[in-house]
């Protein structure tokens, strides 16, 4: 081969590039994304081969599932007899003061503002929905007076924190739930602390999990309320509030007129979103709640444990309808707000305690309260996850993780053994990592600038935010670690670590490319095709220009890519099943049933590997960054 | 090197027409603008030179090739673009360089030899080791310009280069450009929304509007005789009289323009609505023919003359004055040699 043929064929490669690493991608995707999901719908509505609608509808008239709403789907046209079973319970409703429970030791009654409603069954998606709905209450309560600190006070590490509400959303989501339960559990630090002043110890989880899973909600979401809220608080621009005051409008009008219409939008963003992560949730209420407080999700998970498969299945669709619903809300309300524009004057922030005299006003000190709320919820579970490791009842004590050690150097192959589960997740995660980067580049890459067909695939890559990890578990279960057969008895067949590292790829590679478009779309079209009149293929000019240029997005999504991979519990305690490809936070799941202690310390090895590898990453990044 | 031509190239989005047949030649070596107001095609007819955009009708040719399917990076053409587009994470050096990692340098130089005759072509000498960030507007462009050409392109595509830069700066770059442009005898096509830039640059200027060319020709052409009543407006200041033919007198031709008559030296032949076009300057006070009486509304003074906005009946006037005008009413006349008659519908 001549040199200029040589150069021809590359160049007719380098021109070809993005288009095949974009096949690839899809294939990927094809394979380990829609096939699953669609494993799971057809799973739903087939019986013995034959197309049925029997799985649905059953799930749809069980009460247990749907609650009263059973009987509508039952009889639909039954209007009459519908009307007057909802106008029985309306007269039924009654709301008082009530002297509800008082609080165990102290003997303080609580009064209690009750609103008696006659027992409706709510079911299984109702209750779902039910807790989604109490914690994206609790999670911009707890969010908004973060989300006006940040945004109106100026103080030392305020831009560390404002970047730290990112975290506790790729924190593993079991780890949380064992911090929470190092922190109330009836060993706890809360109990700790309240036996030095001779109280307790309280069963906190057992009096009522429901509030634990919610605070712990609240944990994840109420970071990204702030996150967002602030976004938009400082994207009001000052002078639109200057402008305000000088035709007449006083602080609060002016605040109330301006500032408050910029924000409310994000506010429903962060809500709409809270609520749909708290539907899916899983880990949180499978390690706090248990079957006692079963949503959808563990249900689910459940009855495939159960070997129930067409029920989980059209347990699964349901529910991925609705999240997909919801998502879909959520991204036309979201295109909807994008014509906001970033401004050039963000608002002035005040030092938060400037001299002594204001640091004693009541909004300095409601602050400082919600300051201590904030430690609590936030940095409680975490702190009680490494205290509780090193501890038990009495003092100080190594044998949690003593028994760790012993396990890796004694236990039996069929048992859990810590290290096996650290180098599973760390080998996991660097897998995800190579995979989900080009994924997600390519798929940034494909729609940062292809108009309307470029928002149609973008759409169709951003499914795995909506379908749960449960859901898309049993998917590959079913479609690909059993096979699927094809013609001329061939099988398709993805098992083990490859299944599971396919899994992780596809939940992670959306947020390389939520880093990566935003980067990408924002440089001048005209230094591509510059360097492309100069002679580079398209992908060369990726390559070239592109990509060195938005390196940041793309480490802080690889950060991301890993970070997830190293929590995923859902679908990699499916694959997982029994055997020897376990995680970490499948290994402090399985040891949590047995006991706390132990799961405690390998929460924390699973803290430290996630903090470890944020800091890995910052360094590497570091490097990349100009 | 290299001529262009497009022959009827029309290009439409879903519905919408960008372009609509589209002719030209551009001579080898000829300094070419497109000029327009803001949406007449002329980007998108450069970027369909440079291979940005595909027409959805027509052919583009190099010479006598033809260029459908060829991508950009194959068709050795060099663009500037308003917004410079220079690569930030590349110093002044690597910008300049880049094109030379995919085409070999001309005249057997090595790649820093070629970076550094380009860096002296533009005046930056000494400059490639800075970062593009620490160089003002004009400097960047100069770059740009430097980076296009680096690769001896067959072709020069400058996408409105100067609209960045202050007034100032404009002129001595555009000075520089035409400098560079006829001592390398580069086929070069500019594009510009601003007529007084095109007219001062352009070896020939087609002025284009809603996606079609309305006129091609030498600046003192397009400047003199408009061929439509849109290059009539939208080239310098014109005063525009709607009228129609009503007879000949000799060799003049009597016009009725709002109920006055009017008298012009030569109209397009067989024409019957017309519109003349008398430039501000050849209104005068002392003039004896065609005298309309103008209300004087805004007087701009400008150094060397004054722009006096006024108004004869419904129409407006601009004119050319050397001084302030006394009093609101006035009567300017124009020789029928200084007016330009073009046919409308």
């Amino acid at each position: 081969m001549s040199a200029p043929d040589r150069h021809r064929l590359r160049s007719r490669l380098e021109q070809r590039a993005l288009s095949l690493s974009a096949l690839a991608t899809a294939a990927i995707l094809a394979v380990m994304l829609y096939l699953p999901v669609g494993v799971v719908f057809v799973e739903a509505v087939l019986e013995a081969g034959r197309p049925t609608l029997a799985h649905v509808r059953a799930v749809l008239t069980d009460p247990f599932y749907v609650g009263a709403l059973a009987d509508i789907v039952a009889e639909p046209l039954a209007i009459r007899t519908h009307l007057e079973s909802l106008a029985g319970w309306l007269g039924a409703v009654s709301v008082s003061v009530a002297v509800v429970r008082p609080i165990p030791g102290l003997d303080l009654p609580v009064p209690w503002l009750a609103l008696e409603t006659p027992g409706v069954r709510w079911g299984l998606f109702g209750f779902t929905a039910y807790q989604a709905a109490l914690s994206t209450v609790a999670s911009v309560a707890l969010g908004l007076p973060a989300a006006y600190i940040l945004a109106t006070y100026e103080f030392q590490g305020r831009q560390t924190l404002r970047s730290l509400t990112i975290l506790p959303f790729v924190l593993p989501g079991i780890m949380v739930a064992v911090g929470f339960y190092a922190m109330f559990g009836r060993a706890g630090t809360l109990n700790g602390l309240l036996g030095v002043v001779g109280l307790g110890p309280y069963p906190f989880i057992e009096w009522n999990p429901l509030a634990i899973v919610i605070v712990a909600h609240a944990f994840y979401n109420a970071p990204l309320v702030a996150r967002v809220t602030v976004a938009a608080w400082e994207s009001v621009d000052r002078r639109a509030v200057e402008t305000a005051r000088s035709l007449g409008a006083g602080p609060r009008r002016a605040f109330r007129d301006v500032v408050v219409p910029q924000l409310v939008p994000a506010i429903l963003t962060g809500a709409l979103l809270t609520f749909i992560f708290t539907f899916m949730t899983f880990p949180i209420v499978l390690a706090l709640g248990g079957l006692q407080l079963a949503t959808v999700e563990v249900w689910i998970y459940d009855r495939v444990r159960q070997l129930a498969y067409s029920e989980a299945a059209a347990l699964a669709v349901l529910e991925t309808l609705l999240s997909l619903g919801l998502t879909y809300a959520y991204l036309r309300y979201e295109s909807a707000q994008s014509g906001l524009a970033r401004s050039a004057a963000a608002p002035a922030r005040r030092p938060l305690f400037p001299d002594l005299r204001t640091a004693l006003s009541p909004r300095r000190l409601a602050i400082v309260g919600y300051g201590l709320i904030a430690l609590v919820v936030f940095v409680g579970p975490l702190a009680s996850l490494v205290i509780g490791s090193l501890t038990d009842g009495s003092g100080f004590t190594l044998r949690h993780y003593a028994f760790l050690i012993e396990r890796q150097l004694e236990g039996a192959s069929y048992q859990t053994l810590p290290w096996v589960a650290i180098r599973n997740s760390v080998l996991f995660g660097i897998a995800t990592l190579v995979v989900a980067v080009p994924m997600g580049v390519v798929v940034s890459a494909v729609t940062a600038r292809a108009g309307r067909a470029g928002a149609v695939v973008d759409a169709l890559a951003m499914l795995p935010l909506a379908v749960s990890g449960v859901v898309f578990g049993i998917g590959l279960l079913q479609g690909l670690v059993f096979g699927i057969p094809l013609p001329g008895g061939w099988r398709f067949q993805v098992t083990g670590a490859v299944a599971i590292v396919a899994a992780h790829a596809v939940a992670a590679y959306p947020f390389v490319t939520r880093n990566v478009s935003p980067l990408l779309s924002n440089l001048d079209p005209a230094m591509v095709e510059s360097a492309r009149a100069l002679g580079a293929s398209r992908a060369r000019a990726l390559r070239d220009i592109e990509l060195p240029l938005v390196a940041s997005g793309i480490v802080a999504g690889a950060a991301f890519a890993f970070a997830i991979s190293i929590g995923e519990f859902s679908s990699t305690v499916i694959l997982a099943g029994g055997g020897d490809t376990y995680t970490m936070p499948v290994a402090v799941e399985r040891y949590l049933g047995r006991r706390s202690g132990p799961a405690i310390a390998m929460g924390t090895v699973l803290l430290v590997v996630t903090a470890a590898s944020f800091v890995v990453v910052d360094r590497v990044g570091g490097r990349f960054e100009r | 090197m290299t001529e262009l031509t497009l022959e009827g190239v029309s290009k439409r989005y879903d519905g919408t027409v960008a372009l609509e047949g589209i002719d030209l030649t551009i001579r080898d070596g000829e300094f070419f603008t497109l000029v327009g107001p803001s949406g007449c095609g002329k980007t998108t007819t450069l970027r369909t030179v440079a291979g940005f955009e595909t027409p959805t009708e027509g052919a583009v040719r190099f010479d006598d090739q033809e260029m459908a399917g060829v991508p950009p990076e194959d068709r050795d053409v060099g663009v500037v673009f308003q917004s410079y587009a220079l690569f930030p994470h590349m110093s002044v050096a690597e910008n300049v360089g880049y094109g030379l990692r995919f085409r070999e340098p001309p005249d057997g130089l090595t790649v820093d030899e070629r970076v550094r005759e380009l860096l002296e072509l533009v005046d930056l000498a000494g400059a490639g080791d800075r970062d593009p960030e620490e160089l003002s507007g004009g400097q960047r462009q100069r770059v740009a310009l430097a980076r296009a050409l680096a690769p001896a392109p067959d072709l020069l595509l400058l996408d409105e280069p100067l609209s960045a830069l202050d007034a100032r700066l404009r002129e001595s770059l555009r000075r520089q450009i035409t400098r560079i442009q006829s001592d390398l005898e580069i086929t070069t096509v500019y594009v510009t929304h601003d007529q007084a830039e095109a007219l001062a640059i352009s070896d020939r200027v087609a002025v284009m509007n809603g996606g079609r060319i309305e006129q091609v020709g030498r600046p003192q052409e397009i400047y003199r005789a408009p061929a439509t009543r849109f290059v009539a407006e939208f080239v310098g200041d014109n005063n525009v009289l709607e009228g129609a033919v009503r007879g000949r007198d000799g060799d003049r031709t009597r016009l009725d323009v709002g109920g006055e008559t009017v008298t012009v030296s030569s109209v397009p032949p067989g024409a019957d609505r017309v519109v003349v076009c008398v430039r501000p300057g050849a209104l005068s006070q002392d003039a004896s023919s065609n005298r309309l009486p103008v209300t004087v509304e805004t007087s701009e003074f400008l150094g060397e003359t004054v722009r006096v906005h006024g108004r004869w009946n419904d129409t407006e006037i601009v004119l050319q004055l050397p001084e302030v005008p006394a009093g609101n009413e006035l009567t300017v006349g124009f020789d029928p040699d200084d007016a330009h008659v073009v046919a409308t519908e």
